[in-house]
């Protein structure tokens, strides 16, 4: 896995490949659109998914969190699901990881989905906070384009860009990169894509496995 | 009434009208009469209706005694909504005036919810519907009372249905309603097959008997080609196209109404442009029609047909089944017809008024297909018809009809699995299959699992499984049906008048401002908004043409192989008929360079080019099984050397393109198939699945598959999604199924679905079995031959744009047409 470094509101920051970003200054990781418990919302709803997601989720943040010596998780909004992420094997794994994790400081910024499911439980010992959340020159927020006194990390869109060439077309999860503000591609196990179309000026850098690299926009 | 009694009053009806009984028609009546179900087969307009219309008449006219008791007696099952309303016609004035009181209405998607209300309160005598109407009907807790007086079912264009999902839909209700009445008596209408016995047999069940009839009256028909002035002795796909416009304008200016019938979507848009390009004053009197216009529009265009209004229309197979349009007295096919059953499908289009011919056209857009319309012409002359595939126990059908029998009344395990089993595609289901199926609707997974969250179907103390929540119910019965499109954007001006549908993917690679080909206008992009693309009307420059999907079937092996024939009559000197003649001098240049593919030789050519070097193999087996073969000698050469190869396919063959020099004389060596051993059928399927992007190509297959499964909601028709909880997409049900459930048979089915109907699989492995069979005649050749060429182009195509395109084609075509000399 290859980290890429890029400068951003003068800070030195890593995109990684697992679909998420690092701020070194600050040991700080940042994650976008996790979704817990989205797929226990659908086995509720009679739509059978298997168990697995939330265990996946886990792990990966286990893998950054020791890759990195992540202090400080900053998740920008859509942490749960809807109600059903409460559900109690969800909450169960999600506990156990925080046992794990004791000295690890996590902040959400509440996002739409947050509102509908509620607060995550108080056990999981999560500093709750409203858009926009800003430390340092960065604005951390759920929705993109919120007016904001620093440089905005959003998430709540899942970009993905379309890669074409011929008849072949890839979709791949994205970081967007505009003058004012950067959309984060979303990190949940079970969270889908939205095709984006760049804007004049912007910088895209897509996802692909172990890999991270800039697109052309011509 | 007696039966005799029944069958005068028939006769009598007849007699008034001075129509003539037909013994067919008489043999149904008769079979039908005394209980037996059966498939009559016969062309259109030939009098199939009322072979199976009066049958049931005459049944219901033997039962009547006094009063009758309210009830549904016959089902009328036909494929297209639009079918629904003519038939709802043609049969009502009989039915009221042999059996007084007999009612007759129809029930599809367009019904209104008050006729449904009103249906559901007292069902007509006789219903027409859809399969998706009638399994919706199956989804309600009173559908056995619903269904307790039926005494017959129809099933009109049963070819179209027995073919693909809705077939495996209709014949799982099928197996419902023979389990409730076992004295039901089905019949089944269709064109010729090549395979009527299995069709008879999918439809009246795995053990059922009955009888087949042929429609004795064959219509006379005709088939030609309009031959090209200038057929190229260099082909490529759509070369012919301009210069055949003059042609088809003289042949549609002859006739009082013409069809011209395109293969894709984004043909029939360009040719009805250039049509309108080339006669202005033809605006109003020719017109568009395909699957994705608004269908008010489409409406409108086939009123006009009926009508005879419209000299012209340019259409897809939107038209291919449906209502006789009387007026239509001419039909052209543009470009291959892919299959004889099409060919004559469309054939029959034309000359419904009596003692006229059904006649179609051919129009070659390539030089090669001048071949195909010879062989075409032959396998007409010949009766060798296509026979249509049916799909083996797809487990996404089983598991929604699974939650649709749990509202529909309930189920035990052990009965219902004995009742699937009747049905054709399931008779070979095991128990493992069954217990799979029933664990997804019940626990959500395997069967070790608990989801205590989970429910969809779960059964009750006395083991009945059914549905215990409204809102799943409602679900369910949205979703009900096998028809899966892409995801679809509204096509709407900003003043608000609807256009149609397009594919999703085609407006998102739009931006504002850019033009494209729509409808037969040229339309500006604006902005999407919620599933609709807002466009206004632009004046002057060319605009995109959209893209559909599904646009590409393959050449059939009963063409291809008549093609080949052709081509053996040619070696020995033979030019049957004026395409033959046309496209001689083409085929002397392929001897004089390289020699002919026949049904007992295979051809192979080498080219060193500054491309690099190329490998052309001519086998005639459709481009599915090309683009397979193709993976799959590029893999079994690349495992003795790592190369990598650019692939270019089209019907007739397919080209490797190497880089550097690849040891093809030794390859090709051997003077016979069965000693090349890149012909092998061993280690076939992991060969094929290691070659191909297996994964990537399951993964489309199962957006299908998610769909009817009822793992993806698609929302209430016409609204944007509302439950925004449910939002997922195939894609990610495939990825998450992989990683935490990879024993899903869903899983399995979609790369079953890949190798067998997008592979074809058993075709290729039936191609590799002929090229064994045949001599193999390698040529190294210092340039393309015309068969090549037509290969080449393809692969151009792939990588340049069509200006550049036309460029190049241009200058290699100079550079060919020197070198063959005068």
């Amino acid at each position: 896995m290859s980290a890429l470094e890029i400068e951003l509101a003068e800070e030195r920051v890593l995109l990684l490949p697992q679909k998420a970003l690092f701020w070194p200054r600050e040991r700080m990781l940042l994650i976008a659109d996790i979704h817990f418990g989205k797929a226990a919302s659908f086995r509720a709803l009679g739509i059978p998914v298997p168990r697995g997601t939330t265990t996946e989720n886990l792990a990966s943040l286990d893998a950054l969190i020791a890759a990195y010596g992540v202090q400080h998780i900053v998740f920008l909004g859509d942490f749960l699901h809807a109600k059903a992420a409460h559900a109690s094997s969800t909450l169960r794994a999600m506990l156990a990881w925080r046992a794990r994790h004791l000295q690890l400081r996590l902040t959400l910024v509440r996002g739409n989905h947050d509102r509908h499911a509620g607060d995550p439980s108080e056990q999981l010992r999560i500093e709750m906070v409203d858009e926009p959340h800003t430390i340092g020159p960065f604005s951390f927020c759920h929705h993109p384009d919120l007016p904001a006194p620093g440089y905005v990390l959003a998430g709540h869109v899942h970009p993905v860009y379309r890669l074409s060439s011929g008849w072949e077309s890839l979709r791949l999860p994205c970081f967007v990169f505009g003058e004012r503000r950067a959309i984060l591609p979303s990190f949940g196990a079970f969270t889908g894509g939205h095709v984006i179309a760049p804007l004049p000026g912007e910088r895209i850098f897509v996802t692909a496995e172990e890999l991270i690299f800039p697109i052309e926009i011509r | 009434m007696s039966k005799a009694a029944a069958a005068q009053q028939v006769d009598d009806w007849f007699a008034r009208r001075a129509w003539k009984v037909f013994p067919f028609q008489r043999a149904v009546w008769k079979a039908a009469v005394a209980g037996e179900s059966g498939l009559l087969h016969a062309t259109t307009g030939s009098g199939k209706t009322f072979a199976v219309w009066f049958a049931a008449l005459q049944r219901a006219m033997r039962t009547q005694k006094g009063r009758r008791k309210a009830g549904l007696r016959v089902l009328w099952i036909t494929p297209m909504r639009a079918l629904a309303a003519d038939t709802l016609r043609a049969l009502q004035e009989s039915a009221s005036e042999l059996v007084p009181g007999w009612t007759v209405d129809a029930r599809t998607g367009d019904t209104s919810s008050a006729a449904r209300a009103r249906q559901a309160r007292h069902l007509p005598d006789t219903l027409i519907t859809t399969p998706e109407s009638l399994t919706l009907m199956l989804s309600k807790a009173d559908a056995r009372e619903q269904f307790n007086m039926l005494d017959m079912v129809i099933i009109d264009e049963w070819h179209e249905l027995m073919g693909n999902k809705r077939g495996v839909q209709t014949q799982l209700a099928l197996a419902r309603l023979r389990q409730w009445n076992p004295a039901l008596v089905v019949w089944g209408l269709s064109a010729t097959l090549g395979n009527l016995e299995r069709a008879r047999h999918v439809l009246l069940g795995a053990e059922a008997g009955g009888v087949i009839v042929e429609g004795a009256i064959r219509k006379s028909l005709l088939v030609d080609t309009l031959i090209p002035e200038n057929p190229s002795r260099f082909p490529w796909a759509g070369h012919l196209g301009i210069q055949m416009l003059q042609p088809v304008i003289e042949e549609i200016e002859q006739h009082a109404t013409t069809l011209v019938f395109c293969n894709t979507r984004s043909q029939a848009e360009l040719w009805y442009q250039h049509l309108l390009d080339a006669r202005p004053d033809w605006a109003g009197i020719i017109a568009l029609h395909h699957g994705s216009l608004d269908k008010e529009v489409r409406d409108w265009v086939e009123l006009g047909l009926k009508k005879g209004q419209l000299k012209a229309v340019v259409c897809t197979s939107s038209l291919d089944l449906g209502v006789d349009f009387l007026p239509v007295e001419r039909v052209l096919q543009i470009g291959s017809a892919k299959g004889i059953a099409r060919l004559l499908q469309r054939a029959g289009r034309s000359g419904h008024a009596p003692g006229r011919v059904s006649r179609v056209t051919l129009v070659p857009t390539h030089t090669l297909e001048l071949l195909e319309a010879a062989g075409a012409i032959q396998a007409v002359k010949d009766r060798d018809i296509e026979a249509r595939p049916v799909a083996e126990k797809p487990l996404d059908v089983l598991v929604q009809h699974l939650v649709t029998i749990a509202l529909g009344g309930g189920f035990r395990s052990e009965e219902l699995l004995a009742e699937v089993r009747t049905a054709w595609s399931y008779r070979n289901l095991t128990d493992e299959e069954w217990q799979w199926a029933l664990d997804f609707v019940a626990r959500g997974g395997q069967s070790l699992t608990v989801y205590p969250e989970y429910r969809r179907v779960l059964p009750d103390e006395e083991g009945v499984y059914r549905v215990p929540d409204a809102a799943i119910g409602r679900r369910h019965r949205m979703g009900i049906g096998t028809i899966v499109s892409e995801a679809m954007i509204q096509v709407k001006y900003m003043s608000g008048g609807r256009l149609g549908t397009v594919e999703e993917g085609f407006i998102s690679r739009l931006n504002k401002g850019d033009h494209f080909l729509f409808g037969g206008r040229i339309l500006e992009f604006v902005r999407v908004h919620e599933m609709t693309a807002y466009v206004r009307r632009a004046t002057g420059a060319k605009g995109a043409v959209p893209r559909w999907q599904g646009g590409k079937m393959p050449l059939s092996s009963e063409l291809a192989h008549a093609a080949l024939e052709q081509m053996r009559l040619a070696t020995e000197g033979i030019y049957k008929g004026p395409e033959m003649r046309a496209i001689r001098p083409l085929l002397e240049v392929q001897q004089r360079w390289s020699s002919l593919p026949t049904p007992v030789s295979t051809v192979v050519e080498s080219l060193h080019s500054r491309e690099g070097h190329h490998l052309f193999i001519y086998p005639f087996a459709g481009r599915a099984v090309h683009i397979g073969l193709a993976s799959l000698f590029a893999y079994r050469v690349g495992r003795a050397r790592p190369t990598t190869f650019s692939i270019a396919v089209n019907d007739y063959g397919f080209e490797l393109l190497a880089p550097e020099s690849v040891a093809w004389p030794d390859v090709f060596s051997a003077l016979e198939g069965r000693d090349v051993g890149l012909f092998s059928t061993e280690h076939l399927l992991e060969d094929v699945l290691a070659s191909l992007n297996a994964t990537e190509l399951s993964q489309r297959r199962f957006r299908e598959i998610a769909r009817i499964a009822g793992l993806i909601f698609q929302g209430y028709p016409g609204q944007p999604k509302s439950n925004r909880q449910l939002q997922a997409s195939s894609s990610l049900f495939f990825e998450v199924f992989r990683k935490h459930d990879a024993g899903n048979l869903l899983l399995t089915q979609a790369q079953r679905e890949v190798l067998e109907q997008e592979l074809e699989l058993n075709r290729l492995r039936a191609t590799l079995t002929e090229l064994q069979s045949r001599r193999v005649s390698y040529h190294e050749t210092a340039r393309a031959t015309p068969f090549g060429f037509a290969l080449m182009v393809e692969r151009f195509r792939e990588k340049l744009t069509t200006e550049k395109l036309s460029d190049r084609v241009a200058r290699v075509l100079r550079e060919l047409e020197k070198a063959a000399g005068p």
